[in-house]
């Protein structure tokens, strides 16, 4: 590949962050492609591939080309490797841990990633976002949910929220060491900080406050452990959205801890987002003794990291962010109104929920409020249906098309009422 | 249950942990009635039965008599993965592939992925785990099975280590 070529690969905006010299960029590509080509290589895909530098930083000086000797020195001085994401999609953002844990060699080596999210709620791997979350209040602001595939429980993203993902080989995984680093470099930058880990892994400030918390997955080879760091984070938002979407819910999925939690910034306030980052980095290299400087990366490049976007869409999809909830079971008293009277009712409502789809569902209407043919043809139309208020409110229109007059304004309301279950 | 002794290091080199379960649901007559050796095997507790196979990820597989294998995770395994919280295993009828995920264990550790022993269908799933995982840590041979399938490729379980190739298997990561 000729000089040219080299310098045409790199045509990406400077990260404000990125102060490196142009061969530590170079030999920082090298290192990332060469780890890319060995796991290309292996999995037998295509040449090309190893020939994308997927560095984004660019230098004005000439690009010179890569000598051996550069890449064996980089390694073997490095035992670690930074990365900073330039996404902020939740889901790209996701699949691109699942992408380098899938494709990265991290035998030798571990890689600290960098990243956050515009708003979103992220809910462990078997958890239930309808106890999670409020998913009507997200809906109207428009906070996705996101299922992440390691385990732990409901947190919320913004752009005050740092996230950190350690990759390492299973044999070399040590969250107790992994926060450190944080708290390590957090006491650095603001020395008598009190910050402290707890045997949960989440991380306290003043003993008080949730500032972090922690998940992991392990998988065939390596794992991963990610966890938060509150920085300044919409916390009004936050608790606005960390509640339940409807009450009754029977589930034996790992529900959350809920904690009362506070941002750095407003224990520091001098304390800016870039000086963060660049302490925790320091922090990282001295705890696993390297020398990296950060790389930033977007996982937005299909041509980078291959797969991700599929990875992303199967993330996005309703079949893996609903349809993983565990069993569930909604038991719930519902109170009827009639439009056209201060007539009142009540029944009381049973679902069961299984891959997010409608098992069975039973109501215990009065006879004389709605004939039981009504109400039965209700809870038919929506067993096998999503667990979803469009579908389910969906299945309920067509049959209110078929009544009419004081029946259809019962029915409607019994209606209104099951689909506001649902979130 | 076997391999008590085998270590007490708890170490992070694993691939899958599976929660095990106790089983007290009672064994269907067929069953009893063809596996008499199945029950003094369990009643022995210091030995692994000599039909379970092991996999590298610390999975073992039994071979029932009417050929259907039943999966779970070796001791080892679930000593590392700590407590289990939550199970999180495949709907029956699933085709597996060797080596695919099929499910994952939550443990205060981790969500650990489980990676298929062998090529087969999904049979059986043991549903006391859903409300019982911890099941697994207490009993991983006996009743922490996670799930039965059928062998498509019988090859593949002579490729896999027997109790002693699995117990040099477990001294050699340690060391």
């Amino acid at each position: 590949m000729s000089a040219l070529s080299v310098c045409s690969s790199l045509q990406a905006p400077l990260g404000p962050q990125l102060e490196q010299t142009q061969h530590g960029v170079f030999l920082l590509g090298a290192l990332l492609r060469l780890l890319l080509g060995r796991i290309m290589r292996r999995s037998g895909h295509l040449v090309s591939c190893e020939r994308k530098l997927f560095v984004v930083g660019v230098s004005s000086s000439p690009v010179r080309p890569v000598v051996g000797s550069d890449v064996s020195n980089m390694r073997s001085s490095s035992s670690g490797l930074i990365l900073r994401s330039r996404s902020t999609d939740v889901y790209q953002n996701l699949a691109l841990e699942d992408w380098i844990d899938a494709n990265v060699d991290l035998q030798q080596r571990g890689v600290l990633l960098l990243w956050r999210n515009r708003p979103a709620v992220v809910i462990g791997r078997h958890q239930n976002p309808w106890t999670e979350c409020d998913l009507r209040a997200m809906r109207r602001v428009g906070i996705p949910l996101a299922r992440r595939r390691s385990g732990g429980g409901t947190v919320f993203h913004d752009l005050g929220n740092l996230n950190l993902t350690f990759f390492t080989s299973k044999k070399a995984y040590d969250r107790k060491r992994n926060l450190k680093v944080i708290t390590e470099a957090l006491r650095r930058v603001r020395p008598g900080l009190d910050v402290q880990a707890t045997d949960r892994f989440d991380i306290l400030l003043n003993g008080h406050y949730k500032i972090s918390g922690t998940a992991s997955r392990l998988s065939r080879k390596s794992s991963y452990h990610h966890c938060t760091l509150l920085h300044s984070a919409d916390r009004s938002a936050l608790s606005a959205v960390l509640r339940p979407s409807c009450p009754g819910i029977h589930s034996n999925a790992t529900p959350s801890v809920p904690s009362p939690v506070a941002n750095l910034l407003d224990h520091a306030p001098t304390l800016q987002w870039e000086e963060l980052l660049d302490g925790l980095e320091q922090q990282y290299n001295t705890e696993f003794g390297c020398s990296s400087a950060s790389t930033l990366i977007d996982p937005a490049d299909e041509s980078a990291f291959p797969g991700l976007s599929r990875t992303a869409a199967e993330l996005r999809s309703w079949d893996w962010t609903f349809g993983k909830t565990p069993k569930f079971s909604v038991q719930t008293l519902l109170d009827l109104t009639d439009g056209r009277s201060s007539a009142r009712s009540s029944t009381r409502l049973h679902m069961e929920v299984k891959n997010g789809l409608i098992e069975s569902c039973e109501l215990d209407v009065p006879e004389d409020w709605l004939p039981r043919p009504l109400s039965a043809e209700l809870t038919n139309s929506l067993v096998g249906e999503r667990f979803c208020p469009h579908r389910a409110a969906a299945a309920a229109a067509a049959l209110l098309r078929t009544e009419s007059g004081e029946l259809q304004s019962r029915l409607h309301n019994l209606c209104d009422a099951v689909v506001s279950v649902m979130g | 249950m076997a391999a008590c002794g085998l270590f007490r290091s708890l170490s992070s080199n694993f691939s899958t942990v599976l929660p095990l379960l106790t089983r007290t649901a009672p064994l269907s007559p067929l069953r009893l009635a063809s596996k008499p050796y199945f029950r003094r095997t369990l009643a022995s507790s210091s030995r692994l039965s000599a039909a379970l196979k092991f996999t590298d990820k610390h999975e073992w597989i039994r071979v029932e008599d009417d050929g259907i294998g039943t999966v779970g995770i070796s001791n080892f395994a679930q000593e590392a993965l700590g407590d289990v919280v939550y199970c999180g295993l495949p709907e029956v009828g699933t085709q597996l592939a060797q080596q695919d995920e099929f499910g994952a264990l939550e443990s205060v550790k981790a969500a650990s992925e489980l990676y298929s022993p062998l090529t087969g269908e999904v049979v059986e799933v043991n549903t006391l785990l859903a409300d019982n995982p911890g099941l697994v840590n207490k009993s991983c041979y006996k009743d922490g099975w996670l799930m039965k399938m059928t062998i498509a490729k019988p090859a593949e379980l002579d490729a896999l280590m027997d109790e002693a190739a699995y117990e040099r298997y477990i001294r050699s990561i340690e060391d």
